[in-house]
């Protein structure tokens, strides 16, 4: 049995890898980029800290990362229970789920080529 | 007033009549009963001709690539030939013939396609499939030379080379087509049981229209066997239809194993259809009988009904392969019209010396001009700089020629995707002569009727 | 076993890593298809070649361009006017096409100045166009052909030109992918940055990945003017050479189809900092969360809402009127390579159907990646490098009612009594947009529905023939086993659009363009 943790978790993975895209760019060093940058500003979101947008990556996984907060509030619900302590545990939980399948775990041989 | 004929000046091709050789070949491989073709290139040399084919028929035919890759442009590639070989025989347990047809690369990089076919046949086939028949046929079509319809001569050589075994004569005669439609091989079956004659069609293609059936799977395929290849050195004569499509293979009979061989021409219109049938009569003592004569005589009446209302001194011009253009044109001057522009796609040296376009030069008497190694960038040049034409013939790739210009436009030739089923209906015979004429019409009809261009002709008799 | 080794491939047992079927809780780090390796001869692939990926999938559909194929003529006749990708300026790029026609005396000795030759009778003979494309073929590939130095010759002699070169035989590579990619990096390396483009918004983008079939560019297109967003280019479909060439000043590159046109988005991000956002044209809540991201990136979020929300209420109903006649319909989702992780999943949620089968003919694992973590049909198989009797043996096991494919593979399933919906060119599109999403269901249901699909199953030797109906409709079919109150619901109905639902948006004026473009000219001044 999963717990309760790892059911919510299992939820949210769903969401990103039906509705998203951004976690399968070609390279691993891409991914690990995109992961970060986008799963730690969803946390600051969700936790209503300041965001790092500044730069042009940055103001991009922002909007990602907006966009996903607000979806994962609508659909759901019982995020918006949580305190901030838990979402971090949660948000930090998923992207080890999401690098785990995108990138550590990933079956993908083309992840490590050097080039584009 | 005068027929000239003469190169295309500009270089390069903008817009081209043709494609390359191996889909000549490739399009006599779909002819044949129980035969994969192995096209010895890259992969879009056979992707994109079976894209063509099913564009033209609206069906999907079986051919196989070797899918050249990088290596096998360093290292040679006849080991993909050596697998492709196996991997067709392996998967498809009725397959018999397997043409390795050439193209560009690997004629360049040097693979030699007769030779690895002897190391099959004394290898693999005597290892690994002993007992079945199994016949491997090289056909060399490099792009470089030639065209499709060159491609189409090799291909119907090869094979008949490959199989052609003299044994007791079959009493029958040999027809070999041309680049034709189901619509054509139907027509001539008919002209074929009319007159009471057995023949071998090569290539059979008929079925190539196939049905949508509740149970069996009706993929299309050609019917043209083993056996009637084989026996083509035992029939009384051969008729190759057209001279640059099947000429080849002809020749090959009779100068091999002394099948005499009439050459041409393509019985399109009624003069050459009149043709046909004597050289049918001469070649195997049966008469013309009078059921031919009266599908002759619809068939005229239905012309008489529009050349000189209609056709009388419109201008025409043709392109697409040579035995079609010139025959099409040759029935166009029958129907009063002006062939104004022949349009033929590829430098075949020998297109000159045709007597057929000799004729033309000697007495056409109207401007009449035809181009070799043409482009249909040449056709609408000349449109815009004042060439006025009434009507022009060829296949679906020139059709934004006539849209642009506003010009209406037969669709004749391969390939036709632009239009509903025409690989259906026939072009050659006295029923080919009917259905081009009133179809030229047709088109015609609906140009006056857009163009508000003396429409009330068509209604008010 | 997650791998699945079909019964026509049991001879070339490589074949088994190539298919997965898509386990129950299992995950694509339990198995996932190799891919965008050699083809295995004679197994009737279906794939392409690199030529063909570079020049005819990416490069044609730039609209204002003499393409000119290096070879002989076949490889550009045989690619010519066989995809739909038009464009706004009467389909140049469609019209003609250009061959260099190699011959064998140009084997034997070189074809450089042949080519010279015929750039420079192609620009006489269009004086309109100064732009133009070579692509080599394998035939002058191996004979060594410099189509660099020539290009340079006559870009010295002819100031006003520029030509760009594509090195991409059709064997350097597994499948037309390899040209996708060589024509990627050859254009970012080569072209990009020799060109300034006019900025005339706040707000730019490079549309990237998006070849124009049937429309689709000019439907986005559209939503991206009305939100006041400026494209600098699309790659490539609509796209303008010179365009293309200022791709280096866009805030954001806005990618569609990853597996064509990714490379390119990587490397400028790389280069010129440019970020990518990967988003789905292609069904309503994709769509609008794409439009709604692209908002935010330029904070004007409001004005995609705007969009989504007038296109919704336009649109839904007729969307959710197939969705109740298409509810668990198999299909087979067997496209290039994109369309398989676009629709997977939102075919399921907005049509209903159920995805019995993915496949790829050029993805590479990646695309296997995301188009397997989004199918929804546990035990659907996921088939890499498909060839034909590995199709028909799906099918035959499978039985979907519809198959989303190409032109000829269309025509073999239909001999088995399966229709086909053209993914590649689209039966009747654009696909793309919100009425474009209507329009691809509605074919979807013409296609399994149609009345004459019916009649071929009947066998007129054996079976009873029906006195019943003289005729039948399509709702005769597809309404028979739907509830009362959902064949005559009033809040949803057929598709209500025009057979051509593109050339409108040509003479459409946007206001929130033409204020970005009233402020940079008086920024400017």
């Amino acid at each position: 049995m999963k717990d309760d943790m790892e059911e919510k978790v299992d939820q949210l993975v769903n969401y990103i890898m039906k509705n998203c895209l951004w976690q399968f760019n070609s390279r691993a060093w891409d991914r690990e980029n995109q992961n970060e940058g986008i799963l730690k500003r969803t946390m600051q979101v969700l936790c209503d800290e300041p965001v790092e947008k500044d730069t042009p990556a940055g103001k991009y996984y922002w909007a990602e990362a907006v966009y996903l907060a607000r979806l994962y509030k609508s659909e759901f619900k019982w995020i918006n229970d949580m305190s901030k302590e838990e979402i971090k545990v949660l948000i930090k939980k998923l992207k080890e789920k999401i690098d785990y399948l995108t990138i550590s775990g990933s079956l993908n041989e083309e992840l490590k080529n050097p080039l584009y | 007033m005068a027929c000239v004929v003469k190169e295309k000046e500009r270089a390069g091709i903008i817009n081209p009549i043709f494609t390359c050789q191996p889909a000549g070949a490739q399009y006599v491989s779909i002819g044949i009963k129980d035969c994969i073709g192995l096209v010895h290139g890259g992969q879009g040399c056979c992707m994109f001709v079976r894209l063509i084919f099913s564009q033209h028929f609206k069906e999907s035919f079986e051919l196989a690539s070797s899918s050249l890759h990088e290596d096998a442009a360093v290292f040679g590639g006849l080991n993909r030939v050596e697998q492709g070989v196996d991997v067709l025989l392996m998967r498809y347990p009725n397959l018999k013939v397997i043409p390795v047809i050439s193209t560009c690369s690997t004629e360049i990089i040097g693979d030699d396609i007769d030779g690895v076919i002897t190391n099959l046949n004394d290898g693999l086939l005597k290892e690994k499939y002993p007992g079945r028949e199994v016949h491997l046929v090289p056909i060399h079509t490099p792009s470089f030379v030639g065209s499709m319809v060159s491609g189409y001569d090799i291909a119907v050589e090869s094979f008949v080379r490959a199989f052609a075994k003299k044994d007791k004569p079959n009493g029958k005669i040999n027809l070999i087509t041309g680049w034709v439609n189901p619509g054509d091989v139907r027509e001539l079956k008919h002209i074929l049981k009319e007159m009471d004659i057995d023949a071998t069609v090569l290539f059979e293609i008929e079925k190539f229209d196939a049905p949508l059936m509740p149970k069996e799977q009706a993929q299309p395929h050609g019917e043209t066997t083993i056996d009637d290849l084989t026996g083509t050195a035992n029939a009384i004569g051969t008729i190759a239809l057209n001279k640059y499509e099947g000429g080849k293979a002809a020749e090959y009979l009779e100068d091999t194993f002394d099948v005499p061989a009439v050459i041409g021409p393509s019985p399109i219109g009624i003069r050459n259809t009149d043709l046909f049938l004597k050289k049918l009569s001469q070649m195997t003592g049966k008469p013309i009988p009078k059921s031919l004569a009266y599908e002759r005589g619809v068939a005229l009446d239905a012309l008489t009904d529009l050349t000189h209302m209609f056709f009388a001194d419109k201008k025409v011009a043709i392109f697409g392969n040579p035995d079609l253009v010139i025959s099409l044109a040759e029935f166009c001057i029958d129907l009063e019209m002006k062939p104004v522009l022949l349009l033929l796609g590829d430098d075949n040296r020998s297109y000159k010396n045709d007597p057929r376009i000799t004729q033309l030069q000697e007495k056409v008497d109207f401007d009449m001009d035809i181009i070799l190694n043409a482009d249909l960038f040449e056709l609408e040049d000349r449109i815009k700089k004042g060439l006025k034409l009434d009507l022009i013939m060829g296949h679906s790739k020139g059709r934004f020629v006539a849209m642009d210009n506003k010009i209406p436009m037969l669709r004749v030739g391969f390939p036709v995707f632009d239009r509903a089923g025409y690989y259906r209906h026939p072009r050659v015979g006295y029923n080919g002569a009917v259905w081009l004429a009133e179809e030229m019409a047709n088109v015609m009809f609906n140009d006056m009727e857009y163009k508000r261009n003396k429409e009330w002709l068509l209604a008010m008799w | 076993m997650p791998y699945h080794l079909f019964k026509v491939s049991e001879c070339i047992p490589e074949r088994e890593k190539h298919v997965v079927e898509k386990g129950k809780d299992e995950e694509i780090t339990d198995a996932l298809p190799l891919g965008y390796l050699n083809t295995i001869p004679g197994t009737l692939s279906e794939r392409g070649c690199v030529y063909c990926g570079a020049k005819h999938v990416i490069g044609t559909p730039m609209k204002d361009v003499i393409h000119m194929s290096h070879g002989p003529i076949g490889c550009t006749y045989d690619t010519w006017q066989t995809k739909r990708y038009i464009s706004d300026n009467d389909n140049f790029q469609i019209k003609y096409t250009f061959a260099t026609d190699v011959k064998e005396s140009n084997v034997i000795f070189g074809a450089n100045e042949l080519l010279k030759d015929n750039i420079i009778a192609a620009f006489k003979a269009f004086p309109e166009i100064k732009r133009l494309t070579i692509y080599q073929t394998c035939g002058t590939a191996l004979i060594g052909d410099d189509l660099e130095s020539i290009a340079k010759e006559v870009m010295d002699e002819m100031p006003e030109v520029d030509i760009f070169v594509c090195n991409a035989p059709g064997f350097a590579g597994p499948s037309q992918s390899g040209g996708h990619h060589k024509i990627n990096i050859a254009w970012v390396e080569n072209k990009v940055g020799t060109h300034e483009p006019k900025i005339t918004s706040d707000y730019t983008i490079n549309y990237v990945g998006e070849y124009n079939i049937q429309g689709d560019q000019e439907v986005m297109q559209d939503y991206f003017k009305r939100m006041g967003i400026q494209i600098i280019s699309t790659f490539t479909g609509n796209g303008s050479y010179d365009d293309l060439r200022g791709m280096h000043r866009a805030k954001l590159n806005v990618l569609e189809c990853a597996r064509s046109a990714e490379y390119i988005c990587n490397e400028l991000r790389k280069r010129y900092g440019i970020p990518r956002m990967d988003i789905d044209g292609f069904g309503f809540k994709p769509l609008s969360d794409s439009l709604r991201k692209i908002g935010i990136f330029f904070g004007i979020e409001e004005r995609a809402e705007a969009i989504v929300k007038e296109e919704t209420a336009r649109w839904k109903p007729e969307l959710d009127w197939y969705k109740e006649r298409l509810k668990g319909k198999r299909v087979c989702l067997w496209p290039g390579g994109s369309k398989l992780w676009h629709w997977a999943h939102v075919i399921h949620e907005e049509m209903g159907v159920e995805v019995v089968s993915v496949y790829t003919k050029f993805g590479h694992q990646g695309d296997m990646e995301k188009g397997i973590s989004r199918c929804d049909c546990e035990g659907a198989l996921a088939i890499d490098d498909p060839n034909e009797l590995e199709s028909l043996e799906a099918m035959e096991t499978l039985k979907p009612d519809v198959i989303f494919t190409g032109k000829r593979p269309g025509e073999y399933a239909k001999k088995i009594g399966v229709p086909y919906i053209n993914a590649h060119a689209y039966h009747n599109g654009p696909y793309k947009g919100f009425e474009g999403w209507v329009r691809f269901a509605r074919d979807i249901y013409n296609a399994i529905y149609s009345p004459v699909h019916e009649l071929s199953f009947v066998d007129i030797t054996k079976d009873e023939i029906t006195e019943e109906n003289s005729f039948v409709t399509r709702r005769m079919k597809s309404d028979i086993n739907l509830s009362k109150e959902i064949v005559d619901s009033t809040s949803i109905r057929e598709y209500t659009g025009n057979f051509d639902c593109v050339s409108h948006l040509r003479e459409k004026s946007y206001p929130y363009l033409e204020e970005q473009i009233e402020k940079h000219k008086q920024m400017a001044e």
